[in-house]
């Protein structure tokens, strides 16, 4: 700033300077020497009278600061004041002579070898046709330049000194006032005016920004809102795989801290299949992995983000998917399961026929292995049928709902099950109020049956089932409590699985298919109903399923 | 220029980390082939070493380049010398990782059942390593300290597989050599856990400026 005002100062004042000092020297120069022709004409004109009269005599008598010369009509020099005439060369070709002895009168001027003078001349024709020349020299411009270079000199410096110090306090009293401009509320500032445009352009801008500034910070929140209450892990990485921005599930999967943010992210996790996996996703552009963390499944979805052309980093996304797994693994156990379960009577029939088919059987054996292949097919039968029963509830559809009571559907069922409870020496009670409900009466007998057969089946000799039913305003509810074996707390959770026994044996005492609570768990599910277990090894279990009263539960 | 250097001290974090990552990989691969007397585990320790091996030659280039042309001072430096210190012990614990998944093979798949407290062993050291690494990612003191009161734990059990490993060669004398092997086993866990003290003592240094002296 400081150096602008001075360069413009100091421009002004030389330019200034040199202007005023080129005219006054031009105008004094021509005025002077307008005079110095004139007085020089005067003086001819006086000279040529005076030397018409008295010739060489009044010449040679006159003193005088000018010069003289008299020439003859044919050049040749007659007389001259200050150098012997005799030495002179002719003088009739000079341009001032040469006009002269042609119109009467001539001049010229010309200037000396080094420039430095100036020599006017003037002739005029005297009476007889010789020529008198008047001439008179004196010091060009430029000399007179030459001499006053050293006070312009002078001047000049004068001019900087002045000029800087002027500059610096000009520099200084422009921008002061802008140095204590509050720029947070410029309109509120007392500053001149031609500042005015400058505050109210920072005043818009001011505007500007926040607004920028607010809708930034929204959509910061909402990014905040929307990736804080995801189940999801999100992490944004930038190109050399600094964290830009992690999520609150994210920070809980890898354990890190929100200070976490700009750091690399091996900072959080250093697992080399990791590591592996974006650098695979920074080349190809997307990258699955399959890890655990925290004892639980979890898929990483990566993904490279490209801004105009160029890697601008990674997005990592995580999913949790034990349950997906899970869901996984036991389907391809029911697979599994089913083949073996389907295999197994089939394997004992056959071996039955097979002794048969090679005589092996002797004749009163015939019908205990008649019965065997028999019995071994009933049992097929039975497990199809409990399969196709589970695919019909996995399925879903609609099934004619009705009325029903629970205690009626009790007692249905206790009276089917008294021959097995009394091969059990069980004793069987049913109890309570009707339970009325609406629901599938194919699917909630085979509720209360399953459940009363397993309360049967896994009970001990002389033991006791109790069926209550019972009511309130919203559900009805069934209650079988056995004094059974009981189930021990591990197997608790998964005895509604398909094919999950507590006794691994698979044992065929029970003849059991292994899928009769998986069918309840369904068939409760399929009435919006809810099952509770409870149990104790050694002392019993009890099992309540409760039904909504409201006439929902149609279809899952 | 500056920017250049604290983009080269963040790539020499980096490597650290990576490298430390690698160490907690091969320590786990040589307890988990132990444990499991997989074979093929164990060989994969050898190239997972190789790699450590690789790194800390880099790392040591990297650093020496750094001071060399940037001449840090203060914190910069401690961090550079510590690291420097640091893969040192890095490497040595590859190396025991290797040596141990060596045996492994030699033992050909048989596992330690007769003494069941050598994976508990393991599982101390492993946590010490990966500790160890945890407070050089974070910088953190409080854990590395940790690291170094864990180390009276893996030598607890040192002592404790020693009498062990007495007792099987008293009550089975045929079986001396599986017992060495045994014995060279503990002995390298322990050598880890003391490396990770080292670790966890740089660390110290690197954040503080103080290196403990035993």
């Amino acid at each position: 700033m400081t150096n602008r005002i001075f360069r413009s100062i100091l421009i002004v004042a030389i330019a200034v300077l040199l202007a005023s000092f080129v005219i006054i020297t031009w105008c004094l120069y021509d005025y002077f020497g307008g005079l110095q022709e004139d007085l020089l004409q005067e003086e001819l004109g006086l000279a040529a009278a005076a030397t018409e009269e008295d010739g060489a005599a009044y010449l040679r008598a006159l003193d005088s600061s000018y010069r003289l010369t008299w020439v003859a009509p044919d050049g040749s020099v007659l007389y001259d004041t200050q150098v012997d005439a005799a030495g002179m060369e002719n003088h009739g070709d000079r341009t001032e002579i040469a006009q002269a002895l042609q119109t009467g009168s001539g001049s010229s001027s010309r200037y000396s070898a080094t420039l430095t003078e100036k020599t006017i001349y003037k002739a005029v024709r005297l009476s007889d046709g010789s020529v008198l020349r008047i001439s008179k020299s004196h010091a060009t411009a430029a000399t007179l330049v030459m001499g006053m270079i050293q006070p312009i000199m002078i001047v000049a410096v004068l001019a900087v000194i002045l000029s800087a110090l002027l500059a610096g306090r000009m520099a200084r009293r422009v921008v002061q006032p802008l140095n204590q401009l509050d720029l947070e509320h410029p309109l509120d500032n007392d500053a001149y005016e031609e500042l005015l445009p400058l505050l109210h352009r920072i005043h818009a801008q001011h505007q500007q920004i926040e607004q920028q500034l607010r809708s930034l910070r929204q959509r910061q929140d909402e990014f905040d809102q929307i990736t804080g209450s995801m189940q999801e892990g999100l992490v944004l990485l930038d190109a050399k795989e600094n964290i830009l921005s992690i999520n609150p599930a994210a920070r809980a999967l890898f354990g890190a801290e929100p200070s976490c943010v700009g750091q690399d992210f091996l900072t959080v996790d250093r697992s080399q299949e990791m590591s592996q996996a974006i650098a695979a996703a920074m080349a190809d552009g997307h990258h699955e992995l399959r890890a655990q963390r925290g004892g639980r499944k979890y898929q990483f979805d990566i993904s490279r983000i490209e801004s105009q052309g160029t890697v601008a980093g990674t997005v990592l996304l995580s999913f949790d998917v034990s349950e997906q797994a899970e869901s996984e693994r036991s389907r391809r156990e029911f697979t599994a399961n089913v083949s073996h379960e389907l295999k197994t009577p089939l394997q004992s029939i056959i071996g039955s026929a097979e002794l048969m088919e090679n005589g092996l059987v002797k004749p009163e054996d015939m019908p205990r292995f008649v019965g065997h292949i028999r019995q071994e097919a009933a049992r097929l039968v039975t497990l199809i049928d409990d399969i196709i029963r589970l695919s019909q509830l996995d399925e879903g559809g609609d099934m004619p709902q009705e009325p029903l009571s629970l205690l009626d559907l009790a007692e249905e069922a206790s009276q089917a099950l008294s021959a097995a409870a009394e091969a059990k020496q069980v004793q069987l009670t049913v109890d309570g109020t009707p339970g009325r409900m609406v629901g599938v009466h194919r699917l909630v007998y085979e509720i209360v049956y399953n459940l009363c057969d397993n309360a049967i089946k896994y009970n001990v000799q002389g033991g006791r089932v109790e069926l209550t039913v019972a009511d309130t305003v919203r559900e009805a509810s069934l209650t079988v409590k056995d004094t059974g074996l009981g189930i021990a707390p591990e197997h608790q959770s998964r005895v509604f699985e398909r094919f999950y026994r507590v006794d691994k044996s698979h044992s065929k005492q029970s003849g059991g298919t292994g899928l009769g609570l998986s069918i309840v768990k369904h068939a409760v599910l399929y009435h919006h109903g809810t099952i509770h277990l409870e149990s104790t090894p050694g002392v019993g279990t009890t099992i309540t399923v409760a039904f909504p009263k409201a006439a929902g539960g149609q279809g899952l | 220029m500056r920017s250049r250097f604290d983009e080269q001290l963040a790539m020499l974090n980096h490597e650290m980390i990576e490298m430390g990552a690698m160490c907690e990989k091969a320590i786990a691969q040589a307890s988990k082939a132990l444990t499991e007397g997989d074979l093929a585990l164990a060989k994969e320790v050898t190239a997972t070493a190789g790699g450590i091996d690789q790194m800390e030659r880099d790392i040591e280039n990297r650093c020496m380049k750094l001071l060399l042309q940037q001449q840090p001072v203060a914190r910069d430096l401690r961090q550079i010398s510590a690291a420097l210190k640091m893969v040192t012990d890095m490497e040595r614990i590859g190396d025991q990782a290797e040596e141990i998944a060596e045996i492994i093979l030699f033992l050909g798949g048989r596992t330690m059942e007769p003494c069941g407290q050598i994976d508990d062993m393991a599982q101390a050291t492993i946590k010490m390593v990966t500790e160890s690494i945890d407070a050089f990612v974070k910088k953190s003191v409080e854990t590395a300290q940790s690291v170094i009161d864990q180390d009276d734990i893996v030598d607890g059990y040192f002592i404790k597989m020693k009498n062990a490993i007495i007792q099987l060669i008293a009550e089975n004398q045929e079986d001396g050599e599986f017992a060495l092997d045994l014995l060279m086993i503990s002995k390298y866990f322990e050598r880890i856990g003391d490396h990770a003290v080292n670790v966890a003592e740089w660390v110290i240094y690197s954040v503080t400026g103080v290196h403990k002296e035993e």
